[in-house]
């Protein structure tokens, strides 16, 4: 369907179907989920060979296996004979996967191992080679991260991720040790479309000192970006809304340090931040590691991964229907932290945007509610509004991308809203735009 | 002097413990989070940990870290969570939701500290929320509860929550 009338990114207007119409869910499946990047586990989730971790990608569920030689393949999970799911755990060590239907058994590489009665039924004839379980299009790596996608045109990860890595890099490469996913996964069902989560965290700092104004006031110990309870202050100098990078955004203070303002006893953390701010100054530059490493910096990348050091949540969006999804939250780690400050983190993602989280418990029936308000026959109708500070970005030295200033705007939303609409009236990758607007002139640039 | 493998103070302490329990049960229904601290010790461990679907088979090392929670609280904790429900800025507890707790399956156990009991039961949350939608959740409790005069006062309570996927938008509830 065409749905060049139903964002006009000009003004900051979406059309409500956005959130509630089923043939634009149905063209989403294909169309985002079916062609762009999914994230599907980190690299530390499955360390050892035969490690599995299962997901989805869109509504397809997923395997996600690592092999022998180390490398990593992602398998649809379901069986090629009658289409039972195989995979029934959410995570382990297995030798083989065998189907509960009738006993097929398939190998970790996904090769079919075991028919039950093969020369006795199938008379000896059945050809294994084209019953392996289905691999998921392209597997990659980007620094610890495992993303998959199903399209086989697809550009590569690195180009996908273009250069919104100068922000993501900020958590993957600060230290030499690299990154690590801990803690099960904590898994919610949020009655939202799935757009609504990944704009809320995208570029609005706009509703944290209101829908989280009593979170604040519980846990608050520092400043961020001037940001108070109630809504009624907001420093625009102090921080940065980034987009205009292939629909992957970020959303950043420059303090180095409030990454960790929602912690109420930070101190742990803020001396691990100053003994290490040389070595990831020496590794990401003077300004990320002077300005953005310890920040509170909220990084998306386009469709449904987004992630906050500092608060250090890491999180995905599987779509169930267009009124429903699964958020799949972890806590994210250096590998360099010591104990102590890993379980710091750990304790403290759990309480802030955990399932019980002070924060996190506070964003759902906002978002529920804006999806029930577009399935009216009226409602569905209307209009809703990404529409403050249009017009107000640029460049910004130092910095790629499109630029507005400060935590609070909704510049963010809109280049998601733009990139969306981008993949739906695109038939395929070659109609897809690539931007990295206001790239930096060099190498040198990042490191002066 | 305390001892449950005596038969009348068992048989005293299961109805202690049993109406502690459900007027546990009322204070939260009721939202009288202040009272309901002052059932609690002051060295209280509040814990509902993190768990997944796992193969029965399966011998994979536990997760460097740990497995996280959805409550890891002390006594101070708690009261920052009451903090916040108090704010008057928690939009979804306002309206109130409808939430009663039916407590079930309740066993005393002696604890290894004579003042202390062990007590088993199972607690289901029935919440009828904003959005007219009823959601329940279940888990089992097993606490210890420890003998200050008169009455019982909770000193830990381990949750397991039966659900892999929260089937709801928050956990603004105590178990």
């Amino acid at each position: 369907m065409d749905v060049a009338g139903l964002i006009d990114t000009s003004t900051g207007r979406q059309s409500r179907a956005i959130y509630s119409d089923e043939a634009v869910y149905r063209q989403e499946l294909e169309r985002v989920f079916g062609r762009c990047w999914l994230f599907l586990a980190h690299t530390s989730q499955i360390p050892k060979p035969n490690d599995f971790f299962r997901t989805y990608m869109g509504e397809d569920d997923v395997i996600v296996v690592r092999q022998k030689d180390g490398s990593v393949k992602a398998f649809l999970n379901t069986c090629t004979h009658r289409g039972n799911r195989i995979c029934r755990a959410d995570r382990g060590n297995a030798r083989s996967f065998t189907c509960n239907y009738h006993g097929w058994s398939f190998a970790p590489d996904g090769a079919l191992a075991g028919v039950p009665l093969e020369n006795e039924a199938y008379f000896g004839e059945l050809d294994r080679s084209k019953f392996g379980l289905v691999p998921v299009a392209q597997v990659a790596e980007y620094k610890g991260l495992i993303f998959g996608c199903f399209d086989p045109a697809a550009p590569s990860l690195e180009d996908y991720l273009g250069d919104a890595k100068f922000y993501l890099d900020v958590w993957l490469d600060a230290l030499p040790g690299g990154t690590s996913l801990v803690g099960e996964t904590q898994k919610m069902v949020l009655n939202t479309n799935w757009k609504l989560p990944v704009e809320n965290v995208c570029g609005d700092g706009y509703h944290l000192g209101w829908a989280h104004a009593g979170a604040m006031m519980a846990v608050q110990s520092m400043d961020l970006s001037g940001l108070s309870v109630g809504n009624s202050s907001a420093n625009l100098e102090g921080g940065l809304s980034v987009a205009g990078l292939n629909g992957h955004m970020a959303l950043t203070s420059l303090d180095g340090v409030s990454g960790y303002a929602f912690y109420p006893e930070p101190k742990p953390m803020l001396d691990y931040l100053e003994a290490n701010r040389p070595v990831a100054i020496e590794r990401l530059g003077k300004t990320r590691g002077e300005q953005l490493w310890g920040s509170q910096i909220n990084i998306t990348i386009f469709p449904n991964l987004q992630f906050l050091p500092g608060l250090n949540w890491f999180r995905v969006y599987h779509p169930k229907g267009p009124g429903q999804i699964e958020q799949w939250t972890w806590a994210m780690v250096e590998n360099d932290m010591p104990e102590q400050v890993k379980a710091t983190i750990l304790d403290n993602q759990c309480l802030t945007f955990g399932l019980a989280g002070l924060f996190d418990n506070d964003d759902g029936d906002n978002l529920a509610a804006c999806t029930e308000q577009s399935r009216g026959w009226r409602t569905a109708q209307m209009d809703v509004y990404t529409n403050m500070a249009l017009g107000r970005s640029g460049p910004r030295e130092g910095f790629p991308g499109d630029i507005a200033a400060g935590l609070v705007s909704e510049h963010n939303q809109r280049y998601f809203y733009r990139r969306w609409q981008e993949h739906m009236q695109a038939s395929s990758w070659s109609e897809v735009p690539t931007y990295n607007l206001n790239p930096l002139a060099s190498r040198e640039a990042v490191d002066a | 002097m305390l001892d449950l493998r005596q038969e009348p103070a068992l048989h005293d302490a299961v109805t202690a413990l049993t109406q502690r329990l459900y007027h546990e049960a009322r204070l939260l229904d009721e939202e009288r989070f202040e009272d309901w601290l002052e059932l609690l010790c002051e060295d209280v461990s509040y814990h509902m940990a993190l768990k997944s679907r796992r193969f029965r088979a399966d011998r994979s090392a536990p997760i460097a870290v740990g497995a996280g929670n959805v409550f890891n609280d002390n006594f101070a904790r708690l009261k920052l969570r009451i903090d916040r429900l108090r704010s008057g800025f928690v939009w979804a507890e306002d309206p109130p939701n409808f939430v009663r707790r039916v407590v079930s399956n309740v066993e005393v156990l002696p604890a290894d500290k004579p003042d202390e009991a062990l007590v088993h039961s199972v607690v289901v949350i029935h919440r009828n929320r904003i959005d007219g939608q009823t959601r329940l959740l279940t888990a089992g409790r097993t606490d210890r509860w420890r003998k200050g005069g008169e009455s019982w006062f909770l000193a830990a309570r381990e949750i397991a929550l039966d659900h892999a996927v929260l089937p709801d938008s928050n956990v603004n509830v105590f178990f």
